[in-house]
């Protein structure tokens, strides 16, 4: 062990150096880890993982506008409407936001989100209607005002 | 060499990249089965819905089925808990960074790119290049000084271009948005929608925030007595976002320790202390 006493019981702390080469190596590495994350602060986008821009809540939503809170449900046979969450489909909220437009777009699309929720949550009856739901939450001086409107952007239904 | 190298490089006790090497890991251990478990429910997500990140179509990563998301899971936890123990510090530390870089590519390819873990991410990657490292080790180490480092970089790059992007995303205009009122709305808690109910108070705390991020690297060139409060201060602000809109940032939190004195931290000492033993560096008072 290279620690040597000192008088009194001291410690005194050897230095374990790097060579030269390991030194600069670690240099570079630093260098180009830097650029590539500012590279992809200044010009990426999420999809550049995990050299994107660090982008949580760095939309400037207007201070008037309405604010959107997404949820997806889904419909049984004897109508009943479920809440589709992470826990009993997998898949969570912010990845259907994330992927709306495909759902718009495609509506049968949902038909997945019914297949993962009956994976997910085989005892549950199965779906035969799923949809987005987005409720807007009225927004006045940057500030939530308690009032909402519902707004179905795609549903799906079993043929 | 100059003095940007020497503070890249700038040693640490071995002992403090023992304990963080042990912290990171057992963090994996816990991120699969506690913080995310999320992920691993793409097991069951049909391939349709797999978006493969930018790194997933290069390399090119298979779509996750059962086989590939349990048998990653599996595996990486077995792996993080070697690591942490701190043997093989290599042939682990590589071995956990990768699985666990895939398993994030799994988290992130259907549709939502999280930001709270670059700097675990980094440690991750940084860690196996510190070499071994006991509990305890008074014997200072540059190669481990600078997996700190970057860990500590990656930490502070987390805030500091979040506020960029805030700028590139939503323009000077972000600070007087609904930015938060937003968040409030989607998953404030009671004290959120307190707080929301008085005038002005969230523009003001997007003002904060977005000084704070910028202030961020002063860290690295504040008086070193003074680095302790400033730690305190990022964690606490973690705590009030925690409070107000649910969202932890747990792997950020982790990389964070790097800032500390970890190597003081010994409970396993401290166990052996109360049994009666002594461990490897107490002192010995039969020393003169």
């Amino acid at each position: 062990m290279p620690v040597s006493w000192l008088p009194g019981g001291k410690l005194s702390p050897v230095t374990t150096r790097l060579t030269d080469r390991g030194r600069w190596a670690r240099v570079l590495i630093t260098v180009v880890g830097a650029v590539g994350l500012l590279a992809g602060t200044l010009w990426g986008q999420d999809d550049d993982f995990p050299f994107g821009p660090f982008r949580m809540y760095a939309t400037a939503p207007d201070p008037d506008g309405a604010a959107k809170d997404t949820r997806v449900e889904g419909v049984t046979a004897d109508g009943r409407t479920v809440l589709i969450t992470e826990a009993n489909s997998g898949v969570r909220r912010a990845e259907i936001e994330g992927q709306q437009q495909a759902y718009e777009a495609d509506p049968a699309r949902l038909s997945r989100i019914a297949d993962a929720y009956a994976q997910r949550t085989p005892a549950a009856p199965p779906l035969r209607t799923v949809r987005i739901v987005v409720r807007w939450h009225g927004v006045k001086d940057s500030r939530p005002t308690g009032t909402w409107t519902d707004q179905v952007v795609a549903a799906w239904t079993r043929p | 060499m100059n003095r940007a190298v020497r503070w890249l490089t700038e040693p640490v006790p071995k002992g403090r990249i023992a304990a963080f090497r042990t912290l990171v890991y057992l963090f994996v251990a816990a991120d699969l089965v506690i913080f995310t478990p999320w992920v691993r429910a793409h097991a069951g997500t049909p391939g349709e819905l797999y978006q493969p990140l930018l790194v997933g179509r290069l390399l090119p990563l298979p779509t996750p089925n059962p086989p590939i998301v349990h048998g990653v899971f599996w595996t990486l936890l077995l792996l993080a808990l070697l690591a942490a123990t701190g043997r093989a510090p290599r042939a682990f530390g590589w071995s956990v960074f990768l699985l666990y870089f895939e398993w994030m590519v799994i988290a992130m390819s259907y549709g939502k790119v999280d930001h709270d873990r670059f700097g675990l991410l980094v440690a991750l990657a940084a860690l196996p290049s510190a070499g071994r490292a006991r509990h305890g080790d008074p014997e200072r180490s540059e190669a481990a000084g600078w997996a700190l480092r970057v860990t500590q970089i990656a930490v502070i790059c987390t805030y500091f271009l979040a506020a960029w992007a805030k700028l590139r995303f939503g323009g000077p205009d972000w600070v007087t948005s609904s930015a938060l009122a937003q968040a409030v709305i989607r998953r404030g808690t009671g004290l959120a929608h307190l707080i929301a109910g008085v005038p002005g108070l969230l523009i003001v705390a997007q003002l904060g925030i977005l000084v704070f991020e910028l202030l961020s690297p002063l860290i690295f060139v504040v008086p070193r007595r003074w680095r302790g409060a400033v730690v305190a201060y990022f964690y606490s602000f973690h705590l009030a976002t925690f409070a107000t809109i649910t969202i932890s940032f747990a792997p950020h939190l982790v990389a964070m320790t790097s800032f500390l004195p970890l190597e003081r931290v010994r409970p396993v000492e401290w166990v052996r202390r109360r049994l009666g033993r002594t461990g490897a560096y107490a002192p010995d008072p039969s020393r003169p």
